[in-house]
């Protein structure tokens, strides 16, 4: 339990920083943006697409908006998960910095303590991971809409412990009759972890800034450290393990966008031409 | 939306991979029992069959019985050090039956096997001794070896019979 409030207060510390920092930023955001408005032209030099398109919205002059920033939440189904699994307590946050338009670099911080009731094992898992990675938007968004469907990749790490509660002996020859459970308190500890995963995501902007996700990753065991006599069979991050090396998982959350400077694109027409290139 | 599709059937076949693991194989290797091979005591390096041999745990009113074969296997009691059994000699003809008393001594280690599985229990045998039962009818094992004293296996033999 200590370690969990260590854990949580550590986070919200973490957080608050970057909220600090959102903070300071948007002031020169905002002298950005009042500058840019006399001479369109100007704006649009960053952007490699060069001069062609800048001529076509000196045409239309419809020019979008991009917001860029920094989005940080927290996974409900874990948070919740708690409330009526007493074999489980959890909890994951979750942030993504707009790196360029489409993309989008992505990371996820957690801890979970779970315990697993297999017929003939009871055991639990207690740790930390932190995965990073990056998200790619594919969903081409209405003006001014800011909806995600993102494909993406991870690489995660663990550290944890496990605790083997109880388990039984298996005796396909029960002549003598049958065993009892042998409780046992093994605890093995400096168990790590690490896997690489790819992750299919929804973003919805339910209220401005305020985000809606749900997300389903398909993970790769490719580092794993055993404990002796026993397996790790529950990595926190990685969830359940297989006998083979692959995992699963998925994360519901509500995210809040915390936006940092702007960035002016062209006008709906250039944009639909632009991803017809690339098909 | 050709990226989307591609990346459901790497989802389907990541899933598809995922084996059923909840159900312990019985081809698995778990607890193993102790497995007596017997020889031609007039030529030693003969197997020799056994024939109606009915091995019972002392204190067991059920016995295993064996016929027409050299090898048996006979499960060690788990969560003790010391097994009996009584091995009955042609145990289906009365007047011709012969008991001797096999008594193991030996200390468990429990080994993790699998999340199906759990745990099994391999043993270390530290004296094996054969004597008489209490009704003297005389001794059939003539001689009885310890050849391989760590039982973790069934797929060798522990203990060798003469007789």
């Amino acid at each position: 339990m200590k370690h969990t409030f260590k854990f949580i207060s550590s986070i919200c510390l973490l957080f608050s920083t970057f909220l600090g920092q959102a903070q300071d930023v948007p002031e020169i955001s905002k002298n950005k943006e009042l500058e840019p408005k006399k001479p369109k032209i100007e704006t649009v030099k960053p952007e490699p697409k060069t001069k062609p398109e800048i001529q076509e919205v000196k045409k239309d002059s419809v020019v979008k908006t991009d917001r860029y920033g920094l989005r940080v939440g927290v996974d409900l189904y874990k948070l919740t998960r708690g409330l009526y699994d007493k074999d489980y307590k959890g909890i994951e946050f979750v942030g993504d910095w707009r790196l360029t338009k489409k993309y989008y670099l992505a990371a996820e911080l957690g801890y979970e303590d779970k315990t697993t009731d297999d017929d003939r094992l009871n055991s639990s898992a207690t740790g930390t991971y932190i995965k990073g990675g990056f998200d790619y938007n594919f969903y081409q968004n209405w003006l001014d809409m800011e909806n995600l469907i993102t494909i993406g990749m991870r690489g995660g790490f663990s550290t944890f412990s496990q605790e083997l509660h109880s388990y039984r002996i298996y005796n396909p020859n029960p002549y003598w009759g049958e065993l009892p459970v042998v409780s046992t308190d093994q605890k093995y500890s400096g168990l790590t972890a690490g896997w690489i995963e790819v992750g299919l995501g929804l973003k919805a902007q339910v209220v401005k800034n305020v985000f809606v996700g749900f997300g389903v990753q398909l993970k790769l065991l490719v580092m794993n450290k055993e404990p002796d006599n026993f397996e790790n069979l529950y990595i926190p991050g990685f969830n359940r393990t297989y006998d083979g090396s692959f995992g699963v998982g998925f994360n519901y959350t509500v995210s809040y966008f915390i936006p940092i400077y702007k960035k002016k694109t062209m006008a709906s027409e250039t944009i639909k031409e632009a991803p017809k290139k690339k098909q | 939306m050709k990226k989307l599709i591609s990346l459901l059937l790497i989802f389907t076949f990541g899933l598809s991979s995922c084996e059923k693991d909840d159900i312990c194989d019985a081809n698995t290797p778990t607890t193993p029992r102790l497995v007596i091979t017997f020889y031609d005591n007039a030529d030693p390096t003969v197997e020799r069959n056994v024939s109606n041999l009915l091995a019972t745990g002392e204190g067991m009113s059920t016995g295993i019985a064996f016929n027409a074969v050299s090898s048996i296997e006979l499960p060690l009691k788990v969560n003790d050090s010391i097994t009996t059994f009584n091995l009955t000699y042609n145990s289906t003809i009365p007047t011709d039956r012969n008991n001797d008393v096999l008594t193991v001594n030996y200390s468990t280690q429990n080994v993790y096997v699998s999340r199906a599985c759990g745990f099994k229990t391999i043993f270390h045998v530290n004296s094996i001794t054969r004597t008489d039962d209490p009704n003297a009818d005389g001794i059939w094992t003539t001689r009885v070896q310890l050849i391989n004293p760590n039982i973790d296996s069934e797929d060798e033999t522990h203990v060798q019979v003469y007789f």
